[in-house]
């Protein structure tokens, strides 16, 4: 692993009483291709979260290539290279296809021209080039999802942040989205996934980060954490005698 | 010494109308999420409604109430259902029904009435009373004593009878009220139903102080967003006291500032506290909130 | 290179370049000759009217509102922000352009520039910080600024005239914008029209139109994107406060006795600007003046026909079309034209 991209410590989020991230710290590298596992309500997206800006930790710190983000609002810490989709659909129904990928490639561009091109090349990695004209409501929950990913991909991001991009699809459309990701990973880029279907996270992931009730319970590779006993356990519950 | 005492008694009599006005507005607002640009119409309404039973069937109007305050709560419900129930999750499109349904009641009123204004004069209307060196105009008193009882009427309702705990579990949590086998669009529509109700019941409490017309509505709409703003929308308790730091805030300001400048400075404070501190002194759901919570 | 991989590769370019407007987005270039189009068919009207003062009345007022409901659509339709205080800044410029006549002889055309950079700041510094409210809260927000500066304009008696208001003695010339020929004025107005629809198809077709209409569907999407979402919204906010303003200036020249009433009223002005958005299409570039043509000889002639009879008659029938609008054409002419057409497409294929 060459250097680190993300360097996230101790960082703990609380909401009056309630605490959802506990004392979080792990580090993201560059070309890592991670999932972020657990059962629901363990905080996973609320991590997400601070780590792409909706929300400011109660403590700890987030570096991004170096840099102190902590602070920082979501749309400059998506300038700052971080790409993310949300785990209800956020297209942007009104537009067509092309025209939400060109919301994400005009971060790096003032002019229509260029947009339209790296939306267009953002389209054809995910496949949906075909549909360019077509307005974006139509598409299926699965073609949003690939759209979402276009979005964020033609944003030119360091870091994707992926989450549930898999919830709610059959089969064919999961083993497409697998497909993607990994593409993208061997293509360079850096990925963190949340992610239920441990099928998926176990055919994808070089490393896997358990959350459980807001603290990392376990890290290591798929095979290792899955097999962790603590784990199991967080998902089934105590195992009867 | 004494002009504070005249500004304080003016503004809390004031205070008493702004909260009599908005306490519909704010119950149609925490509860169906619906902002009734309206809601100044059903007043014009309702100062109509007791002029007509004054003036036709000869009967007071404190007492021509207990005819026009019903006929406005249906009318309302039907209103929710003809209107507003449709375009539950748009808005925006609520803000221009309500807006085209204000410019037709005020217009067929415009028309019924071909541009006379009336007042209506009883005996209880001339009588002033006195407390100490202050006067008070006894109509605005009982407007004053009005808003108190509907203040605490619509509290004990609201959180001791089933209907009234119906309403408020929707308010909370449409979903929640519906899986609990809450019939939520009735709860809605009476509501709004209620809400319109109430606006009837200031419109003919306000008689004996107002000269009517046709666009009276308009002279208190923006007073009782101001209120239900500031005192918080959703909460009964704090549009009452809303009201009266609206009434008061205009006492005020008349006095100190310039008398034309008053609902100036009254929509500055508004602006100002729906900016910092949108959900109000009291409020339970915030001018943010809105945009995100939906409706069905 | 074999010469097959050579036709192969010039056969891959072909295809791609057939394919961009299968990709559906339209650029400026698109726009240009059709709006040319457009203004010429008016300008084609203004001149079929010219014997017609009372037509050319009507038509010019049109193209007025036609103007102001696309300057207000930028904000408002492409943004999202539902703003009923553009009477504000129609009337900043109403009163920017008396004033520099009146007390110190300044040419009309001339103090265009400061009445838009004024009702840009303003209109930047006053949506500022309600811009953190969503919906209904922000129309409401922007509702009371209106009836603050209606109370502004009715007090400020050495600026605005107070409640007499402010007259502009008449003086004929090109240099005063003052016309004796009544089809000078609507071309006036046309061109505030042209103005307004090219500033409106620039952003359109732009960053800026897209990044506005980013975040009307969706502000944590938007964000998500890297887009600064308050800087969009001031910007369009003040482009849109801006060129409102010169159709307000351009109206004092018009009518040449203004008062607070006339130009802030919420009904005459503020509503009926966003309402004519609404019919004709949130949005599009030319809703608006379809919108246009619609209601304003429509309350013109509602006016005139039955509201001498029955009075307010003609604003009962508006307040019917604005619920109807709202509930059954959210779309506007615009899309309701535009499903007819697909629907039309979609059987010839």
């Amino acid at each position: 692993m060459s250097g680190s991209h993300f360097s996230v410590k101790s960082v703990s989020k609380r909401f009056g009483g309630l605490v959802a991230v506990d004392n979080v710290t792990f580090e993201l590298g560059r070309g890592d291709l991670v999932s972020l596992i657990g059962p629901n309500g363990a905080g996973k997206t609320t991590l997400f979260n601070i780590l792409t800006g909706q929300l400011t930790p109660s403590e700890g710190t987030i570096h991004f290539e170096g840099q102190d983000i902590g602070r920082l609002k979501p749309n400059r810490r998506a300038e700052l290279g971080l790409g993310r989709t949300f785990q209800i659909s956020q297209t942007l129904t009104t537009l067509t296809v092309l025209e939400n990928a060109m919301i994400g490639a005009f971060l790096n561009t003032n002019k229509m021209a260029a947009a339209v091109q790296v939306g267009y090349d953002a389209l054809e990695k995910v496949g949906l080039a075909a549909r360019a004209g077509e307005t974006a409501g139509h598409l299926t929950l699965g073609e949003r999802r690939r759209l979402e990913v276009a979005r964020a991909l033609a944003m030119k991001p360091r870091v994707l942040l992926l989450d549930e991009v898999m919830a709610g699809l059959n089969q064919t459309e999961v083993v497409r989205i697998v497909d993607l990701v990994q593409s993208l990973n061997d293509m360079g880029h850096t990925i963190i996934v949340i992610e239920h279907n441990l099928k998926v996270v176990r055919a994808f992931s070089k490393r896997v980060l358990v959350l459980d009730r807001g603290s990392l319970l376990a890290t290591g590779t798929a095979d290792e954490v899955l097999s962790d006993p603590r784990v199991l356990e967080a998902y089934v519950g105590k195992a009867s005698a | 010494m004494d002009q504070i005492g005249n500004i304080i008694t003016l503004g809390l009599l004031l205070g008493g109308t702004y909260a009599l006005v908005s306490v519909g507005l704010n119950l149609i607002f925490g509860v169906v999420r619906i902002i009734n640009f309206a809601q100044g119409e059903f007043l014009m309404l309702g100062m109509y409604g007791a002029y007509f039973c004054y003036a036709f069937l000869g009967v007071d109007p404190y007492l021509g109430l207990l005819l026009v305050v019903p006929a406005l709560g249906l009318f309302g419900m039907a209103v929710y259902a003809l209107i507003m129930k449709p375009l539950q999750n748009e808005p925006i499109m609520q803000v221009f029904a309500s807006f085209g349904l204000l410019l037709v009641l005020q217009n067929t009123m415009l028309a019924i009435t071909k541009g006379l204004s009336f007042s209506i004069n009883t005996p209880l209307s001339q009588e002033v009373v006195a407390l100490g060196p202050i006067k008070i105009s006894v109509s605005r008193l009982i407007v004053l004593a009005a808003s108190a009882a509907v203040a605490l009427l619509l509290g004990a309702f609201l959180n001791r009878t089933t209907f009234g705990q119906a309403i408020r579990a929707v308010a909370q949590d449409r979903k929640a009220a519906q899986l609990m086998g809450i019939n939520v669009q009735k709860t809605y529509m009476v509501s709004f139903g209620i809400g319109t109700a109430l606006a009837g019941l200031a419109g003919t409490l306000l008689t004996p102080i107002y000269t009517m017309s046709p666009y009276i509505g308009g002279n208190f709409i923006m007073a009782a967003f101001a209120v239900v703003v500031l005192g918080g929308l959703g909460s009964v308790l704090g549009a009452f006291i809303g009201g009266f730091i609206v009434g008061l805030t205009e006492a005020f300001a008349g006095y100190y500032i310039d008398p034309s400048l008053k609902h100036a400075v009254l929509f500055v404070i508004f602006i100002g506290v729906l900016v910092v501190k949108p959900s109000g002194l009291f409020g339970k759901a915030g001018a943010e909130e809105v945009g995100l919570r939906e409706q069905s | 290179m074999s010469s097959l991989n050579i036709i192969e590769m010039s056969a891959v370019t072909d295809a791609k370049s057939r394919s961009d407007s299968a990709r559906g987005v339209r650029t400026i270039q698109h726009e240009v000759p059709i709006l040319a189009v457009i203004i010429g068919l008016l300008g084609a009207t203004i001149w079929l009217l010219s014997g017609n003062s009372f037509a050319l009345s009507v038509l010019s007022i049109t193209l007025l509102y036609a103007g102001l409901a696309t300057a207000w659509n930028i904000i408002g339709g492409l943004g999202g922000q539902f703003s009923i205080a553009h009477s504000v800044f129609f009337a900043l410029g109403a009163y920017v352009a008396g004033n520099l006549y009146i007390h110190w002889n300044v040419s009309p055309w001339i103090a265009i520039i400061p009445a838009a950079a004024l009702a840009a700041t303003v209109g930047g510094l006053v949506s500022w910080p309600v811009f953190r409210l969503r919906g209904p809260f922000f129309a409401i927000a922007t509702m009371a600024m209106t009836e603050v500066a209606l109370a502004i304009a009715m007090y400020a008696e050495p600026l605005t005239g107070g409640a007499q208001g402010l007259t502009v003695p008449w003086r004929s010339g090109l240099q005063n914008m003052i016309f004796l020929n009544k089809w000078a004025n609507a071309l006036l107005f046309l061109g505030y029209l042209a103005l307004t629809l090219g500033v409106m198809i620039a952003i359109a077709r732009s960053k800026l139109g897209y990044y506005l209409q980013a975040v009307r569907d969706n502000q944590d999407a938007a964000l998500a994107s890297g887009i600064d979402v308050l800087k969009v919204k001031l910007t369009g906010m003040a482009i849109s406060a801006a060129l409102t303003s010169v159709g307000g200036l351009a109206f004092m020249m018009y009518v040449r006795v203004v008062e607070p009433h006339g130009l802030l009223s919420l009904f005459d002005v503020g509503v009926k600007i966003a309402l004519i958005a609404l019919i004709g299409g949130l949005g599009t570039i030319y809703g608006p003046l379809l919108g246009a043509m619609l209601i304003i000889p429509l309350d013109y002639w509602l006016r005139a026909v039955i509201g001498s009879a029955v009075p307010g008659g003609g604003q009962i029938i508006l307040g019917l079309v604005l619920i109807l609008s709202a509930m059954f054409m959210k779309q506007g002419i615009n899309g309701a034209l535009k499903s007819v057409r697909s629907r039309l497409w979609r059987r010839s294929k």
